[in-house]
């Protein structure tokens, strides 16, 4: 668990670290396996809610259950039985898609197209679709990315903030025809940076705005800083990050410990219901008349006197224990 | 002020490690708050907070058997600090930290009884009071944008919460806190069908809005289409507090996280009070300050850490004076400035959270009249004028948008998740007005649709940290709600089973599975 608890400090990093490869649209995000690398200060200053996300993932810190981790239940299935392909925005850039096809359906493409299914390749083909409605060929412009044949998932690269999209999961015959088998729905990205539209009634000068802007996003303290809209940009605070510095090499760091203290256990026994006290504070009997005392044992000398006295307070015993801790 | 927790109530099993998360967050955020709120009603100063209490939490909070089970837990940490203040008898300054403990513990179980063990009621008495402003939230906390597929759980989600929100307080919620704050265009909409006034985005829902927002983040803006009024968050106060680099919970005089006596203290000695198969978990009681960046901690000292915790809070009203004045100027009008923070970032994370709060409403209340404190359906009362933009989408997650909860350790979740929610709709749609057992099963097959859309799940799939509970807990609803769909269109409802698991996800009582469509 402490391990754990410093791998939650390292979180960010390993975070940072996801980010840090260049990931292309010919390999999906998810098969690449991040690996650990130090993060400068800088970096992690310039990602958004990094500390946000340390925080609240503390709310969860815990070690793993593992009576409840035996006990996994049965896996979800795989397949719904439907035509189905779904696009999601992930930030201004990155698109997710993921799909499900029929046997069936994929049986009918494969008979209406005989041999030249085999000879055709798997293709998502992207539409830009802003500001038109769709009708399968009045894109705007398209793109297409070569998949391979076992793939259901995908992330996809658009470099187009602030558009619309919808895409086709088909096939690419050899002569360059192209035979859609599903279509998704329509998503929009955002924006990543202000809109250049500005409504006329609330007209403002470029220069409060840019202000304003800075200041949203806690940029100076408390006091305006010029350009600081443009900066922002700069940093591509608002871009997915995708094309940060490229993975460094990783130093192993030593951290082998060793951690060592001393507590004392003082115990003993007398008539159950004596009185007793210890360095002169009372203490409790259990019921039988045994009494245990655990204290933490600094550097040094430590005189423990003992004294128990009897019920009716003729009798009085005292035994005096000490106990040296020198640590070098 | 965000307050959350997902559903975690395992009645099959006697000790849940994951349960501590409700108990630590009762004793050491909640508690606290609530005395915070008492001790200003108490000296007659004025405050306003905005919190959100999510559906999920409150239905812990109200839960009996969740109840009994903090009063044993807080019973055995009152005891180990007894124990503690023996065994410190010769380190003076742990034996002092063990006393505060003590006394700390003993507090908690005393509020939480004072208010018959349901701490909702001590938040219902500030709201009632017109100090505290409460909210709602997705029901269980669904991540939206990653929802706009199937808008109807996007309904389910708002409608549940609302009516939940009616049950617990009597009243209707003013506003909503979106879950991590995800704002996904047209949602507005659902918002507006279910009454609530107001919602918040974070800076950029609101700068990259379309079309610019005049007055960038310190006013509110009027959704085109809806009119529900979004309001954005102010980084500037927000990084002074949630900042690693430049944040006040950073200081040296601070009270340190990461060391724990469930770690630190030999393994015989703290075994009653760890997990019972041995595993070292938080007690809560931790008696190092920050000290410095090593490893290297000094034990804490109270005292000092209260005169930073008033030297912050002085810190942070000043600059929020300093940006109120220049953003009177630049604006001409009195600028809002929200700044929200997750509750358990207050004495969780931050110990001294609460007491920085405490310091700042009083500061705010007697010190000046620069600035005052303000709750959102406050300030649209006053201010019925604003600019119409569309937000864009946006949340404050890592990188201020959906990756936390999509990328490659969480993205298989969501083709089930949508199919369920799909599945969903057809069964609200086939089987109109349901009665007896089929209406008990379809209500169920929503309680564990909810339940499987709990962003919490994703978030920790996301860290890839101990990911065994969230993929368990996404496949355990998942697994439920099919079972549920199917029975359901068979016409075979195992009542015994179906029993069994109302028994073990009891939250939402009054649902109604025909808000799903």
């Amino acid at each position: 668990m402490r391990k754990i608890l410093k791998k939650l400090k390292d979180m960010p990093l390993r975070i940072i670290s996801k980010v840090a490869f260049k990931t292309d649209s010919k390999n999906r995000v998810k098969n690449k396996q991040p690996s650990v690398r130090k993060a400068s200060r800088q970096e992690q200053k310039e990602i958004p809610s990094l500390q946000e996300t340390v925080i609240a993932n503390t709310k969860f810190s815990h070690s793993e259950n593992i009576s409840f981790v035996r006990a996994m239940p049965e896996e979800l299935p795989s397949f719904y039985d439907q035509d189905r392909i779904v696009l999601q925005v992930r930030d201004p850039h990155w698109l997710h898609s993921y799909w499900e096809i029929k046997a069936q359906t994929f049986e009918a493409v494969k008979n209406k197209l005989g041999d030249d299914f085999y000879r055709a390749k798997r293709v998502l083909r992207v539409y830009d679709v802003s500001n038109i409605m769709f009708n399968g060929s009045n894109a705007n412009r398209f793109f297409d990315i070569i998949i391979n044949d076992f793939a259901n998932s995908w992330y996809i690269d658009t470099a187009g903030p602030g558009r619309s999209w919808c895409v086709d999961l088909g096939l690419m015959l050899p002569d360059g025809r192209f035979v859609t088998i599903l279509r998704s729905n329509v998503v929009t990205t955002p924006l990543d940076g202000p809109s250049w539209i500005t409504d006329e009634e609330w007209m403002i000068p470029d220069d409060m705005f840019a202000r304003l802007y800075g200041m949203g996003f806690g940029l100076g303290r408390s006091s305006p800083v010029g350009g600081a809209w443009q900066e922002r940009l700069k940093q591509g605070l608002f871009s997915s990050g995708l094309s940060s510095s490229p993975v460094k090499k990783i130093v192993k760091e030593r951290n082998f410990w060793l951690k060592v203290d001393c507590e004392l256990i003082v115990y003993g026994a007398t008539e159950p219901d004596a009185k007793v006290t210890v360095q002169g504070a009372p203490i409790k009997l259990r019921p039988d008349g045994t009494f245990t005392l655990r204290y933490y044992l600094p550097d040094g000398k430590q005189v423990i006197s003992v004294k128990a006295a009897s019920a009716d307070n003729l009798e009085e015993r005292v035994i005096t224990p000490i106990v040296t801790r020198e640590t070098r | 002020m965000h307050g959350h927790l997902p559903f975690v109530r395992h009645p099959e099993h006697e000790d849940f490690l994951e349960e501590d998360w409700l108990y630590e967050a009762i004793t050491e955020t909640y508690v606290p708050l609530i005395s915070v709120f008492e001790g200003l009603v108490r000296d007659g100063i004025d405050f306003r907070i905005t919190m959100t209490l999510s559906p999920t939490l409150i239905s812990m909070l109200a839960d009996p058997l969740l109840e009994s089970r903090y009063l044993k837990h807080i019973n055995r940490l009152i005891e180990l600090t007894q124990k503690e203040i023996e065994r410190t008898k010769w380190q003076p300054d742990f034996k002092n930290l063990a006393i505060m403990y003590f006394n700390r513990f003993s507090h908690a179980r005393d509020t939480f009884q004072k208010y018959n063990c349901n701490l909702t009621s001590a938040f219902k008495k500030f709201q009632d009071l017109g100090k505290l402003e409460i909210i709602t939230c997705g029901a269980t906390h669904g991540f939206f944008p990653l929802m706009d597929v199937c808008r109807d759980s996007v309904r389910a989600q708002v409608k549940v919460a609302v009516n939940h929100y009616q049950d617990a307080f009597g009243r209707r919620p003013q506003g909503i806190w979106l879950p991590e704050c995800g704002f996904c265009p047209g949602h507005d909409t659902i918002l507006k069908d279910a009454g609530i006034r107001y919602f918040f985005t974070d800076s950029h829902g609101l700068l990259h809005g379309t079309p610019r927002p005049k007055y960038g983040v310190f006013a509110p803006v009027y959704c085109k289409g809806s009119g529900v009024a979004a309001f954005g968050r102010d980084l500037e106060s927000s990084k002074q507090v949630w900042s690693s680099i430049e944040g006040y919970p950073g200081d040296y005089n601070y009270r340190e996280f990461y060391r724990d006596i469930g770690f630190d203290l030999e393994f015989d000695y703290i075994k009653p009070y760890i997990h019972p198969d041995g595993v070292r978990i938080n007690t809560g009681i931790k008696y190092y300050r920050i000290t410095g960046t090593g490893n290297h901690k000094e034990p804490y000292v109270a005292e000092w850490a209260a005169s930073r915790a008033a030297e912050h809070a002085g810190n942070f009203m000043f600059n929020r004076q300093k940006q109120a004045a220049y953003l009177n100027d630049l604006m001409g009008k009195p600028p809002i400035i929200i700044s929200p923070y997750d509750a358990e970032l207050f004495g969780h994370w931050w110990y001294e959270g609460p007491m920085w709060l405490d310091f700042l409403f009083r500061k705010v209340a007697c010190d000046q009249n620069e600035i005052r404190m303000i709750t959102p359906s406050e300030y649209l009362n006053q201010n019925l004028r604003n600019q119409v933009i569309t937000p864009s989408l946006s949340s404050w997650g890592y990188k201020g948008y959906s990756e936390m909860w999509l990328q490659g350790t969480n993205d298989w979740i969501y083709r089930h998740l949508h199919a369920a929610s799909g599945r969903m709709s057809e069964l609200a749609r086939n089987f109109p007005g349901a009665q007896g057992l089929v209406r008990r099963a379809l209500n169920q097959a929503l309680r564990e649709l909810l339940l499987a859309q709990s962003s919490d799940w994703a978030f920790i799939l996301g860290t890839g940290t101990h990911t065994s509970y969230a993929i368990r807990r996404t496949k355990d609803h998942l697994l439920r709600f099919s079972r549920i769909y199917e029975d359901v269109k068979s016409g075979s409802i195992d009542e015994n089973w179906l029993s069994d698991v109302e028994y073990k996800d009891n939250l939402f009582p009054n649902i109604d599975y025909q808000l799903h469509q």
